[in-house]
């Protein structure tokens, strides 16, 4: 047995897309969809339904601009979002002996 | 195993972070000409000093700053013939980073055509300057783009700048000034930009 609590998982971030979106952007602070596409090397389609996903959790915040008549869209992390990401990491930290954390 | 699955995604967020981060500093390609150009600038300089380069500072110079900043500027010019219309737009943080480097750039080289002009630049205080203000751009770059590593450039340019401020009256602080150009401003962007091209694939 281990001490392993599967209801502390955060159902959002056990994503690996979503969760490399997330962390992703805890680095860059914003970017745009071809970026965030990129990072996560997935499908336009797919990068759409994770990002939707977590605009609807409200991890992250999205804005939409018109450069030169064509739409831009930046995605930024919340400060919900950033919470969640260090308690994953803080979760996936006690899971492991006490040497060896990091902090994103 | 739980704790080795644990230690795989720890490690898949850290490196996902670092993505982003290289992500936000996107000027890499102008850090990498700049430090070539004025690495270039530096030795020929102590070439002539030494007579191995028939070359004088003043056009060697002219053209070792004139030439960056047009790279620097290629935005700025696609954007007036209209041929950059339509391009990724940068966010917040990538633009407040060219700010920065833009601010240090005009800076930079408005003091070196005015130490130049007055012939000031052969005093020996116009190269620490230069390294302390890199040191201030890569400081406040490590914070912007969450690149906590570069903040070991900006403490190596400071070191730098000490040792250039020692030899500020011999010819030896120019290929010094050299070697920190290229170690620790093309070296910086070159990692950029293999961080990037390796998320672009």
């Amino acid at each position: 047995m281990t001490d392993f609590d599967h209801a502390a998982i955060d159902e959002i971030l056990h994503s690996r897309v979503r969760l490399a979106i997330v962390a992703f952007l805890a680095g860059a602070r914003t970017a745009d969809f071809s970026a965030v596409r990129a990072a996560t090397k997935t499908t336009d389609g797919n990068a759409s339904i994770h990002l939707r996903k977590l605009e609807d959790a409200g991890y992250i915040a999205v804005q939409k601009h018109f450069v030169a008549r064509r739409p831009q869209t930046l995605y930024s992390l919340t400060e919900r979002g950033r919470r969640a990401l260090l308690a994953y990491v803080a979760h996936l930290e006690n899971l492991l002996p006490k040497s060896g954390g990091t902090q994103p | 195993m739980i704790q080795d699955q644990a230690r795989e995604d720890i490690a898949f967020i850290r490196r996902a972070i670092e993505e982003g981060g290289a992500y936000a500093s996107a000027g890499s390609p102008d850090m990498l000409v700049w430090g070539i150009a004025a690495a270039l600038g530096y030795l020929g300089t102590y070439g002539f000093i030494r007579g191995w380069s028939p070359l004088p500072p003043g056009p060697l110079w002219a053209a070792c700053i004139g030439l960056p900043w047009l790279f620097s500027l290629r935005r700025l010019f696609r954007r007036l013939i209209g041929s950059g219309i339509g391009g990724a737009v940068r966010g917040p943080m990538a633009q407040a980073l060219s700010m920065l480097w833009l601010g240090c750039g005009v800076f930079l080289t408005t003091l070196s055509i005015a130490a130049m002009w007055t012939g000031e630049a052969r005093s020996g205080w116009f190269n620490p300057v230069v390294a302390g203000v890199l040191g201030i751009a890569f400081f406040a770059s490590a914070s912007l783009s969450n690149l906590p590593w570069l903040r070991w450039i900006a403490i190596g340019w400071w070191i730098g700048e000490l040792a250039v401020f020692a030899l500020r009256h011999q010819p030896e602080a120019l290929p010094l000034a050299a070697v920190l150009m290229l170690v620790l401003l093309a070296g910086p962007g070159l990692v950029l930009l293999q961080r990037r091209a390796r998320r672009a694939t």
